[in-house]
């Protein structure tokens, strides 16, 4: 049997909302694929386009990006920033032939354990449906 | 139609400036079909300034590119300013760089020109294949006259202009200390049904198209050094550690840096259409700012290099921004 297609995903995840959202996930022994590969980061906004390219190119099937709430930044507004940002890099992927499904900004908070979980579950079904992202470098 | 010897006299009069360093303007071009960029030092120097349609260069790269070596002990800033001959589009250039602060307005001495189009020297190349020598091009009413070996033809202005002046909503620039000639009323404006219709195609159909495009790409990065807006001190493609794009001319590489180049330019580009003209593999650069121009004129109602005031866009926020998701 031909083995079903495993998403790689890459989860920048904001270290005082989506990070702890994450945590509390594990803890809670909640349920969800274990695709989305975490990397902290002090805030959403952080996350320069070129990281989410990078991720593309090194191979990464989708990448979640996990911010505060609007109005909860721990830095103000920070995740505001990200947001219009991705949502610009989006129209840009798309344009260039990428499915813009691959980029998923998300507001989780701290407290939202069960939407982490859910969110990652959805994710990755949605990229299972998309396929194997194209971009990826050929590999020896 | 400019009269140069107002423009002249602008520059003799700037340049003469005690807190003037120099005036950039445009030369008689030495080859083709494109005026030169020069400089004054001196007010003898202005007599050499001209404006014709062949002046298509954005000189608003010049105060950027400018090198300022660190000071030896001692000695004092050059805190001069720079003069400039802008057109209405190169204008935009500089307000958005003071919006930036990336200059001060009292930095430079700006002399407006109100323009009513200029050629697009790639297009006049196609009609005079294998012209080296200057070719002189004259405004005359609504056509372009221009004068290869003695012979004058005449072409309308539709047939000769780049697009971004087809569609110019800025002849006349936006700031200006001296204005040479009558303000312009700008009354064209943007027309996005190309792009409306390139976002209709399928992934596979765009990809095919950019596929082509990028191949071609030799990363020169003459569409980089030609852009105003492209004045950061270290690039991020020239960045080792972590290098985000590979040296090697390849598509994925490619691909990496005409996507980065153009999300760099989000809500900053100007619209001036120097990195198309100076890109010497004919990639539509233009294509993709202008996709970005107007998704962002849609989504957050922004114009980039109009008003000196505003803070980038990508610097604010509004609460009240687009969410493709209830919360």
């Amino acid at each position: 049997m031909a083995k079903e297609f495993e998403p790689n995903i890459i989860g920048f995840l904001c270290n005082w909302c989506s990070y702890a959202g994450a945590d509390l996930a594990g803890t809670s022994r909640m349920k969800y694929p274990p695709n989305i590969k975490s990397i902290r980061v002090m805030c959403s906004g952080r996350v320069d386009p070129v990281f989410v390219l990078e991720a593309l190119r090194k191979g990464a099937d989708g990448v979640l990006i996990g911010g505060c709430h609007p109005g909860d930044c721990h830095y103000q507004s920070g995740n505001y920033k990200a947001n219009r940002r991705m949502k610009l890099l989006k129209k840009l992927l798309e344009e260039l032939a990428i499915d813009p499904g691959r980029l998923r900004f998300e507001y989780i908070s701290a407290s939202e354990g069960a939407k982490f979980a859910s969110v990652a579950t959805e994710f990755v079904d949605q990229l299972k449906k998309i396929g194997p992202n194209p971009l990826k470098e050929v590999k020896k | 139609m400019v009269d140069e010897k107002t423009l002249r006299d602008a520059v003799k009069k700037t340049v003469g400036r005690k807190d003037v360093k120099y005036v950039v303007g445009y030369d008689k071009g030495t080859t083709g079909f494109q005026a030169a960029p020069t400089f004054a030092y001196e007010e003898k120097d202005a007599e050499k300034f001209v404006f014709n349609p062949t002046c298509v260069n954005n000189l608003a790269v010049y105060p950027m590119l400018e090198d300022k070596p660190p000071l030896r002990k001692g000695e004092e800033p050059d805190t001069r300013k720079i003069g400039i001959v802008l057109k209405g589009c190169d204008s935009r250039a500089i307000v958005q760089i003071i919006q930036e602060k990336g200059l001060k307005r009292e930095d430079v001495v700006i002399i407006g020109i109100p323009c009513t189009g200029v050629i697009d020297p790639k297009k006049l190349k196609v009609k005079f294949p294998g012209q080296h020598k200057s070719v002189e091009v004259k405004y005359d009413n609504d056509k372009f006259a221009v004068t290869v070996d003695g012979k004058t033809q005449k072409f309308s202005k539709d047939e000769l202009m780049p697009e971004k002046c087809k569609e110019c909503e800025y002849p006349t620039p936006i700031i200006h200390d001296i204005l040479i000639g009558k303000e312009i009323k700008g009354v064209k404006k943007p027309d996005y049904k190309e792009i409306e219709g390139f976002e209709k195609k399928s992934l596979d159909d765009k990809w095919k198209n950019w596929e082509k495009e990028f191949d071609k790409c030799i990363r020169c990065y003459a569409c980089r050094q030609a852009c105003p807006m492209c004045y950061c001190k270290e690039c991020m493609v020239e960045i080792l550690d972590p290098q985000w794009v590979r040296r090697s001319v390849n598509l994925s590489e490619n691909t990496a840096w005409n996507l980065l180049r153009a999300f760099h330019l989000a809500g900053r580009c100007i619209s001036c259409g120097e990195c198309e003209r100076s890109c010497p593999m004919d990639i539509p650069l233009m294509k993709l700012n202008k996709k970005i121009t107007k998704d962002i004129h849609e989504m957050f109602d922004y114009k980039a290099g109009v008003d000196a005031e505003a803070k980038p866009l990508l610097a604010m926020f509004k609460p009240d921004d687009p969410e493709e998701f209830i919360l």
